[in-house]
This record gives structure tokens, C-alpha cells and sequence, in this order.
């Protein structure tokens, strides 16, 4: 637990940095910018010292007051614009690399977490970045250097005043500290309190029909006003104190004001000057302000950084000088003692296996769950790397092949085929991204994808996928072989393809598939009785070992 | 902007708390200005005449200033945090009686999780849009009185320039934000569904080397959504760029009249730069009120959009049988779509185990929504111990049927939080009882917090199978004498589907149990098999 929250810490520091490199342009015209209004209230200051004194507005004044007015509004809007860039750099720079690192890791990944997990990482923890790098990080640098600069200026004109400002502006991060709580504790404790009143609302909200079912709705409505009312007690006696800590950045302000203008009364200094410390005031607490503020990105931040910490580490580069092919017309198979554990706890999943398939032949894997079925076809697929032992084809260690070309070499349908956000069509031109049209109408009719799409309005331009029309297990598992038909690769995969169809659907798509093997090396796991009728050599497996010497089957 | 009217008159019973905060922050507010203004007064040297009580009036309002801001924080968190209980459970209450709790039954979990986001969007509706609002809508009367006495052609000015500012602009930022809210989503969902894809399919895409695809593809999901963003924060700059020129314009006009007025030049000055310094975040209020707008009007629409099965006026009495019938029945989801039954008959005795099969598509679990009442036959009866359970209030039915299926949902709480939901007032023996009948017991006992052990989001910390028998067990602690199956083994592997079919014959003895699936595994104990076709359900033998 500790280790993980020192990854995360590291991993915040880290992105910190990059994102100061980054907030460079902002910082810089935000600075800029206070600049200008140091400026503008000494023009302010000036003219008000004039009409006091009963003179004629000075014009040279005003027109310098009325320049930097619009100075100051073109620096905020490009402020705000670099400021959006830097957010935006940094969540593309992140999300690409989150992505990268995700696909790069595999399908390993999905055997122990859930994709909709990983998606909101990519999406969500990423979005709650921005704050960091769009508002935290700038504001965290002007917040120290723009009081600075404005202390700078006023020491030039009135050394007293100046450091009375610097006095009161340094009693903001003493009196935080003093108080043990500090805005931080402010904001993370509400933070904290609100993210755990969301999450059992929204828990509560996914699990609707659940409690309605169970006829528990208003209960549960008490409950949840019961917690909330709970969080507001808890969280306001927190507040209370944590309050102490912004009431010091008013304290402050407020304390430079009376302090400034008490002084300048008593000494009867020119108005002029005093004047424009007056106005300093809030361009010198400004800045302090919106750092507190931003304080709340902050806590986003680390809220979000836990999951990106821990991403699976970034893909080296591939070797070039190590790229393998093997000849792709006919592929033969062998596994030589052959030995694979997903997990010490559970024993071996694969132990000295070793069986050969020979160019154009068709094997069927059976034997009954966790025999290791799968785990032949993920190893084949380059998922998962054997742990000893070799894995050929055409007499070439898999290891040595560069996984564009050992995919080149095979085609693959599972249990359940992921269809795409996109139509039909795309989704079987999804296996080869070049292909014309006739050929993925060829593939559509060879897996009689054609049969069922005409009967939809929009045929095989039907959206289906996320937010698509729902197609049945058989018609998805058509969709499957059509892919597999338009990428014609020699080595056909199927990993248990009719698991889940009922036994009608089950015959028409074995038929369907049975034609696809036709001149391909097939590897077929199942322990369904109807595939077993597919013909080929027959190797029972048992606890990821070959139960009997292979055998044929009529 | 109505709908947001309508969700501020939820929260009319803390009207109290909430305009309590909205006077405490604007006293902290004129307490501001003055002190502002009066110390521009002093250091002018215009206040000879009261050379004692000014200083004496700033050493007040300084500490004066602090401490009501300090009970302004206390006075508006604390109204926030109420209005928001508030919200949750109005919330809670109108999607468990609308067709959301309809919503819930199809797994549409995300579209629940994004109106959850919606809620959240409307939290700050009172903390930054009413306060600041409130606050200029009294600056604006102080700024007319006190400039109007001094010169009135200023004031004319200087309270034009703050309304723009401190109104209109905010208005234009509002409907930016609101026309732009569509773009928002549905750039966001785009990106969202790439992510998906991309990872759900990560098999698809290694075994089709498509990883170059899909990445190009996401990203270009999220140039999309970064520009509609860009294009939201370029409005929203524009506008708070706008109200900041207002600003200086008002503050020269001041300044540009100042000199007719000697005396009181630093008052008008250091008011109007106080005033429009109070506005200033009006502009970037306006953008968060044109997102919680939309937000609202999900909202409302999701809550307000009343039971899809209206309950009969006076409920007829539960029949003691509990034999369930479907006659004739036809049902399609909308008026658009084909229908999923189309005359289903159906007996299924007091005490049956029956299962009904069809392949995907063919409206299986439409039937244990018709039987729950989660929505009507448009044609044919649903009867239940002899009686239409159109005449049964829904909660007197569903007090009846046990449901269980993937849709089924496992709370981030306790195991015993979990069980206790079907029957509160269960003591450890029977929650015991039943977690042994689902052959769950002997994990938990291995536990080191036992019943209380908390089983995470969804019941991660469980595996696929334990979370079923979690669930399982639930549905066995109710009393209901029918408990339907609906694929209850989806999502697991073959194995653990065939110990789970296992454990599912020997509980429930006595009660009906009818078992929805798209294929036998061979394993289940059966008194009859149905098949679903064409609308229609056929005997099939066992």
C-alpha cells in the first residue's frame, strides 16, 4: 500500500516537472501580465493624485491607463489559451502513452482486470489531470513570483510599504502552517468526503434495479439522505478548522490594506503613492487566490495518478536486425516440452506438452476446462510467451518472430469475437484494412454474414458495436469467420467458437467453419461433442498435459 | 435555463439555510467595498472632518471583513452540502419509480453512471452561480446611489458596464457553454467508445496486429474532443476577457470624472475597482450554468419521467397461489421494433423447475421484466396465483419473484450489508444459513472478517463465481416463493457455470425456479424445458 503511494507520489512529482517545462508560456505572460497591472494602478494612482488635487486629468495618464487595459486583456486571453495548450499537450502526451503501454502489455492484461477498468483510466484519470497542468501548475509559480515582483517594484518607490506587503503576504504560508490544516487540508478533506458521497451514490444508482426488485427503494432513499446528512456533520466540523486557513489569506489582505492606509493617513504621506499601494493590494493577494483555488486540481491529481503509476512498463522497441518470417505458404506446428503457469497458486497450465500438426492438417484440442486448451492458442497467438520449451512454426521459434509477422501468419476466432464500434462492413475489413469492397462482400457471402444483414434496413452498413444494434452470439461468431475468411492467413485458430451458441446456431456455424479450413493448418479447442466431429487428429489434454498419444478420429 | 429553475425549487425547504448564506456573504461583501472605499478616502486626505472615526471605522471593517468571510465559507458549504443531500435523494427516489429502474434491469449501467455525473454537475449551482449572482445584484443598487449622488452621467455609464459584465456577458457565456454541450458529449463518448474498443478487443487487435490502428483512431477520437474543449475555454476566455475590459472602461469613466469631484475621487475610484473585482467571476459562472443546464434537463427528463407500469389505483389482495401464467402474450420494447413475443403461453406450476431457452435476440429476459413488472404486455395477461398482475401493486409481485441475473447488481459494502438488503431484519444464523445453501460458506468462514468483510466496487474483491453465489444467496434469504434465473452464469467460464448449475439444484427447494439460458449445460434438474421461437414458446423435451 505504502510502495504504491510512493509510485504515485514519485510519478506526480515527475509529471510536475514536465508540466512546469510545459506552463513555461503561461507562467511567463501571466507574469507579464501583473506586470502591466503594477504599471496601470501607478497611472491610476497618478490621475486619481490629480483630481484630488483639483488638476486637470492628466491625458498622458489616462491614455497610458487605457493601453495597458487592453495590454492586460490580450495578455489573460492568451494566458488562458497557453494555459488550455499546456493542459491539452499533457493529457494527449499521457493518454498516448497510457495506450501504448496497454496495447503494447496485451491480452495477458484482461485476465485480471476488466477493460471498462482500463478504458476509464485512459479517459477519465487522464481528463483529471488537466487541472494539474492547465491551472495547478501555473498558478502554483505565479503565486511565489508575481507578489515578488510586485514587492520589487514598490521597494523602489516606498521601502516601509513594500515590506509591509511582503510581511502580511509571508503571514499567508505561516499561518497555514501554524494552523497544522493549511488549505490543503481544506480542500482534500472535502474533496475526500464528496468523492465517498459520489461513490456510493453512483453504486447505489448502477444497482437500481437491484433494490427495486428487492422492493428496498425507500429504504435505501432514507439511507442515502441518513449518509449525507452524516457527511455534512463530519465534514463541517473539519471545515471549521480548515476554514482557519483561507480566513488567513483574507486576514492578510485585509491587514495590508489597513496597515497601508492607516500609515499613509497618520504620516500624511502624498496621496499619489499611497494611492498606489492602496490599489497593489489585490493585485498582490490576486495571485495567492487563485492558487488556493487551484489547490482542488491538485487534489484531483493525486486522487487520479494511482492507476497511471502503475501501468505496465513502456514496450522496448523492437530489434530490427531480428525480423523473423517464415514461409507462409502451409505452416506446420510444433510445441517441444512445452511448460506455462498464469498463476504459481494454481499449479502449471501447460506441463511438457509437446505435439506437432503438420502443413494443412487440422488438430482438436479437448479436455475439459483449465486443461490448457486456451493457453496452446494464446501462446500461438504471441499473448503469452511459453516459460520453456519451444513453440514452432515451420521450424521457427515464435519468440524470434516480430508479432506483425506472426500475425500475418494467423487467423484467430474465440469464444466471444469483439465486434467494433463501426458497421458490419467495418468490422469485417477490420482484418484487413486494404481490402476492396468485393473482397469484403466475398467474405460477408463465405460466412453468410449477407444472409442475416439483408434482413436490416441498412444491410451490411448497419452500426453495430458500442451503441450499435445488437447482434445475436451466432451472427457475431459469423462476422468472426469473415474476418478470418478475408485475412486468409494458413493458420486457423479457433478457440471453443461455439461455447456460447445454442446447438442450432452451434451446427450452422461448425458448417461454416469446417468450409474455412479447407487448405489451412487448424488448430481447434472445444469440448463440445459437436465439434468434435470435425474432423482431424484428436489430442486430449489433461491438466495442461497430453492425456493419451494423439489419435484420429473417424 | 427553466430547468435549472426547476431544480433550484427542490430545494425550497432549505430556503432558510440557503438565503442565511447568501446574506452572510454579501455583509462580507459590502464589508469589502467599504473598507476598500473608505481607505481610498483616508490616504486622499479627504476625511479631516471625521479624522478620528475613520480609522477607528477601518480598524472595524478589517477584522469585520475576515470574520464574516470566514462564516460566509461555514454558512454556504453547509447549505451546499444539504442541497445536495437533497438532490441525491430526490434523485435516488424518481429513477426507482421512473422507467430508469427499467434502465437498470437492461444493464445500462453507463447511461445511469453518466446521469450520476449530470447530479454531480449541479452541485455548484448554489456555491457559484446564485452567490456571485447575488452579490452583484447588490452591488448594482450601492454602485447607482453612491456614484448616481456624485455625478450621475458616470453612474449611468459605470452601471451599464457592470451589468454587462456582471449579467449579459455571463448570459452569452451560458448559452456558449450550453451549445456546446452536445458537441461535449458526444466528442466524449466517441473517445470513450475508441478506448473501449481498443481494450476490450485487445485480442482482436494483437491477433490482427491492429495496435497502430487503434491507437490512430483514439487519438484522433481525442483531437476532436480537445478541440470542442478548446473551443468551450476560447468562449469562455472571450467572455471573461470581456467583462474584464467592462471593468476598466468602468474604472477610466471613474477616473475620467474624478477630477470634477476632488473630494471624493478615491471613494468613486477604489468602489468601482472593488465592485468590479467582485464580478469578475461571473463570465466563467455563466459557462458553469450553461453545462449544468443541460445537465439539469437530463436530470429532470431521467427523474420525473414516472413508473412505465402505473400501479392499479386500489391493488386487488395477493393471491396465496403462486403459479405463473403468461396468455396471449405480445410485447415489443417500442412501438418501432419487431416484437419479442407475439401470443406466449406459458404454464409454470407452484413448485416447477423449468427453464426456458432461445438463442440471443429472442427476448428471454423480456420475460422476467413482463413477470416483474417492469413493464407491460401490450396485449395477453401476466397472471400470478390466478390473478392479472396488472390488478397487483408492482411491490406486492415483486415481494413474490426473486430475480437474479448479470444485470444483477453486488454493492460496495459488506458481504453481511450485501445478504441484509433482501431481508433486514435476517439475524447471523440465517445469513449463514443461506451463504452455506449457495455453497459460499466455507470462503467466507476462511475470511478474516467474516460477514463483514467488504467485497469492493461490484464485488471486485470476489471472483466471477463467488460474486454469483453472493448473489445467489441473496436471492435465497428473500422468502419469495418464485425465483428467476436469468442467465445467471453469463460472463463466467464453462467450469465454474457447471459448479454454479450444480449448487442451483440443490437450493430452493420447494420453490418455483425458472432458469432463462440459451443452452443446457447437462447439468441442471429440470422438470420442464421450453423453447422461445418466433415469439412463441414451445414444450421441448427435457
Amino acid at each position: 500500500m505504502d510502495t504504491a503511494k510512493r509510485t504515485a507520489r514519485l510519478w506526480l512529482r515527475e509529471q510536475t516537472k514536465r508540466g512546469q517545462r510545459a506552463a513555461r508560456p503561461a507562467i511567463a505572460l501571466g507574469l507579464a501580465g501583473a506586470a502591466a497591472a503594477v504599471v496601470q494602478a501607478w497611472c491610476a494612482a497618478g490621475a486619481l493624485d490629480a483630481a484630488i488635487a483639483g488638476a486637470a486629468a492628466p491625458l498622458g495618464l489616462l491614455a497610458g491607463f487605457a493601453v495597458l487595459a487592453l495590454l492586460r486583456t490580450v495578455l489573460g486571453l492568451l494566458a488562458e489559451q497557453a494555459a488550455f495548450r499546456a493542459g491539452a499537450a499533457a493529457r494527449r502526451r499521457l493518454r498516448t502513452d497510457a495506450l501504448h503501454r496497454l496495447l503494447a502489455a496485451g491480452p495477458a492484461l484482461l485476465r485480471g482486470r476488466h477493460s471498462g477498468e482500463l478504458a476509464s483510466i485512459v479517459v477519465d484519470r487522464i481528463e483529471a489531470l488537466d487541472g494539474l497542468f492547465a491551472r495547478y501548475i501555473p498558478a502554483a509559480m505565479l503565486a511565489v513570483i508575481a507578489p515578488a515582483l510586485i514587492v520589487a517594484v514598490l521597494l523602489w518607490f516606498d521601502g516601509v510599504a513594500a515590506l509591509i506587503l511582503m510581511g502580511t503576504g509571508l503571514l499567508v504560508p505561516v499561518a497555514m502552517a501554524l494552523s497544522g490544516l493549511g488549505a490543503a487540508a481544506a480542500s482534500r478533506s472535502q474533496f475526500a468526503a464528496l468523492a465517498r458521497l459520489q461513490a456510493r451514490f453512483l453504486d447505489r444508482v448502477r444497482g437500481i434495479a437491484t433494490i427495486v426488485m428487492l422492493g428496498r427503494a425507500a429504504d435505501e432513499a432514507v439511507a442515502l439522505g441518513r449518509a449525507a446528512e452524516e457527511l455534512r456533520h463530519r465534514t463541517m466540523r473539519v471545515l471549521r478548522m480548515a476554514f482557519l486557513s483561507s480566513a488567513a489569506l483574507d486576514l492578510a489582505a485585509a491587514l495590508a490594506l489597513v496597515v497601508l492606509a492607516l500609515r499613509a493617513f497618520a504620516h500624511g504621506a502624498a496621496p499619489g503613492i499611497a494611492l498606489f499601494e492602496l490599489l497593489l493590494v489585490p493585485e498582490f493577494f490576486a495571485p495567492l487566490r487563485v492558487f488556493a483555488g487551484a489547490y482542488q486540481d491538485r487534489m484531483q491529481a493525486v486522487g487520479a495518478s494511482g492507476p497511471l503509476a502503475e501501468m505496465p512498463p513502456a514496450p522496448e522497441p523492437a530489434p530490427p536486425l531480428e525480423i523473423r518470417t517464415v514461409e507462409a505458404r502451409g505452416v506446420s506446428v510444433a510445441f517441444e516440452t512445452v511448460n506455462f503457469t498464469w498463476d504459481p497458486a494454481r499449479g502449471p497450465a501447460l506441463n511438457s506438452l509437446s505435439f506437432r500438426v503438420p502443413a494443412g492438417e487440422t488438430l482438436v484440442l479437448a479436455g475439459p476446462s483449465g486443461a490448457g486448451k486456451s493457453t496452446v492458442l494464446e501462446i500461438l497467438l504471441g499473448f503469452v510467451h511459453p516459460d520453456s520449451g519451444r513453440v514452432t512454426l515451420n521450424g521457427a521459434d515464435i519468440v524470434t518472430l516480430v508479432p506483425a509477422a506472426l500475425s500475418r501468419l494467423t487467423a484467430w476466432i474465440g469464444q466471444r469475437p469483439v465486434l467494433f464500434a463501426g458497421t458490419i462492413r467495418d468490422n469485417i475489413r477490420f482484418a484487413r484494412p486494404e481490402a476492396s469492397d468485393d473482397e469484403v462482400a466475398e467474405a460477408a457471402r463465405f460466412a453468410r454474414v449477407d444472409g442475416f444483414a439483408a434482413g436490416m434496413q441498412r444491410g451490411l452498413d448497419t452500426q453495430v458495436g458500442e451503441g450499435g444494434f445488437g447482434l445475436s452470439g451466432g451472427q457475431v461468431q459469423r462476422v468472426a469467420i469473415a474476418r478470418a475468411f478475408l485475412k486468409n492467413a494458413p493458420l486457423l485458430l479457433l478457440d471453443e467458437p461455439t461455447a456460447h451458441l445454442d446447438p442450432v446456431t452451434e451446427a450452422e456455424v461448425l458448417e461454416s467453419l469446417k468450409r474455412l479450413t479447407v487448405g489451412r493448418t487448424v488448430i481447434l479447442a472445444s469440448h463440445s461433442a459437436a465439434a468434435h466431429a470435425f474432423g482431424g487428429r484428436r489430442l486430449d489434454l489433461r491438466d495442461g498435459t497430453a492425456a493419451a498419444p494423439a489419435r484420429g478420429v473417424a | 435555463m427553466t430547468d435549472l429553475l426547476r431544480i433550484l425549487a427542490l430545494w425550497r425547504g432549505r430556503t432558510f439555510w440557503l438565503a442565511f448564506g447568501i446574506l452572510i456573504s454579501l455583509a462580507a461583501l459590502a464589508c469589502g467595498a467599504a473598507m476598500m472605499a473608505l481607505s481610498g478616502s483616508m490616504v486622499a486626505g479627504v476625511v479631516t472632518g471625521a479624522a478620528l472615526a475613520a480609522p477607528f471605522a477601518l480598524r472595524v471593517l478589517g477584522p469585520a471583513r475576515v470574520v464574516l468571510r470566514y462564516l460566509e465559507r461555514l454558512a454556504t458549504h453547509d447549505a451546499t452540502f444539504r442541497a445536495l443531500a437533497d438532490l441525491r435523494v430526490w434523485f435516488f427516489r424518481g429513477i426507482a419509480t421512473s422507467s430508469a429502474g427499467g434502465l437498470g434491469f437492461r444493464r445500462a449501467g453507463d447511461v445511469l453512471a453518466r446521469l450520476v455525473t449530470d447530479v454531480e454537475a449541479l452541485d455548484g449551482i448554489y456555491l457559484r452561480i446564485l452567490i456571485p449572482l447575488a452579490g452583484a445584484v447588490l452591488l448594482l443598487p450601492v454602485l447607482a446611489i453612491t456614484i448616481g449622488q456624485i455625478d450621475p452621467l458616470a453612474a449611468v455609464a459605470v452601471l451599464l458596464l457592470f451589468a454587462a459584465s456582471a449579467f449579459g456577458l455571463p448570459l452569452l457565456s451560458a448559452r456558449a457553454a450550453a451549445g456546446l454541450g452536445g458537441r461535449l458529449s458526444t466528442t466524449g463518448s466517441a473517445l470513450r467508445v475508441a478506448c473501449l474498443d481498443a481494450l476490450h478487443g485487445l485480442r482482436e487487435v494483437r491477433a490482427f496486429s491492429a495496435e497502430g490502428r487503434m491507437l490512430a483512431n483514439v487519438q484522433a477520437c481525442e483531437s476532436n474532443l480537445l478541440a470542442a474543449q478548446h473551443e468551450l475555454s476560447r468562449r469562455g476566455a472571450i467572455a471573461a476577457a470581456g467583462a474584464f475590459l467592462c471593468a476598466q472602461v468602468g474604472i477610466l469613466v471613474v477616473l475620467l470624472a474624478a477630477g470634477a469631484h476632488p473630494a471624493q475621487a478615491a471613494l468613486l475610484v477604489l468602489l468601482a475597482v472593488a465592485a468590479f473585482e467582485a464580478v469578475s467571476g461571473l463570465p466563467r459562472a455563466g459557462v458553469t450554468a450553461g453545462q449544468a443546464a443541460g445537465a439539469a434537463r437530463r436530470v429532470l427528463e431521467a427523474a420525473e419521467h414516472g413508473p412505465a407500469v402505473p400501479d392499479p389505483a386500489p391493488g386487488a389482495p395477493l393471491p396465496k397461489g403462486s403459479a405463473l401464467r403468461f396468455e396471449g402474450v405480445a410485447f415489443a420494447w417500442a412501438a418501432d421494433r419487431a416484437k419479442v413475443f407475439d401470443g406466449l403461453t406459458i404454464d409454470i406450476p407452484q413448485g416447477a423447475r423449468v427453464a426456458l431457452l432461445g438463442p440471443s435476440g429472442a427476448g428471454k429476459s423480456t420475460l422476467a421484466a413482463l413477470a416483474l413488472k417492469v413493464v407491460a404486455p401490450q396485449a395477453g395477461r401476466v397472471l400470478l396465483g390466478g390473478a392479472d398482475i396488472a390488478t397487483l401493486p408492482a411491490a406486492e409481485v415483486r415481494s413474490r419473484i426473486g430475480w437474479l441475473s448479470q444485470a444483477t447488481h453486488l454493492f460496495d459494502d459488506t458481504i453481511r450489508g450485501n445478504l441484509l438488503l433482501a431481508k433486514p431484519d435476517a439475524d447471523d444464523a440465517a445469513l449463514w444459513a443461506v451463504l452455506e445453501a449457495a455453497q459460499l460458506g466455507g470462503v467466507v468462514r476462511t475470511l478474516p472478517d467474516g460477514l463483514d468483510t467488504w467485497i469492493g466496487e461490484a464485488g471486485a474483491r470476489l471472483s466471477g463465481g463467488q460474486g454469483r453465489r453472493l448473489a445467489l444467496a441473496r436471492a435465497l434469504l428473500s422468502t419469495a416463493p418464485v425465483l428467476i434465473f436469468d442467465e445467471p452464469c453469463a460472463g463466467l467460464d464453462a467450469e465454474t457455470e457447471r459448479a454454479f448449475l450444480a449448487t442451483l439444484n440443490e437450493v430452493a427447494e420447494g420453490r418455483t425456479v425458472v432458469l432463462i439460458a440459451h443452452r443446457l449445460t447437462g447439468v441442471e434438474r429440470l422438470d420442464r424445458i421450453f423453447r422461445l421461437s418466433a415469439g412463441r414458446a414451445v414444450a421441448a423435451a427435457g
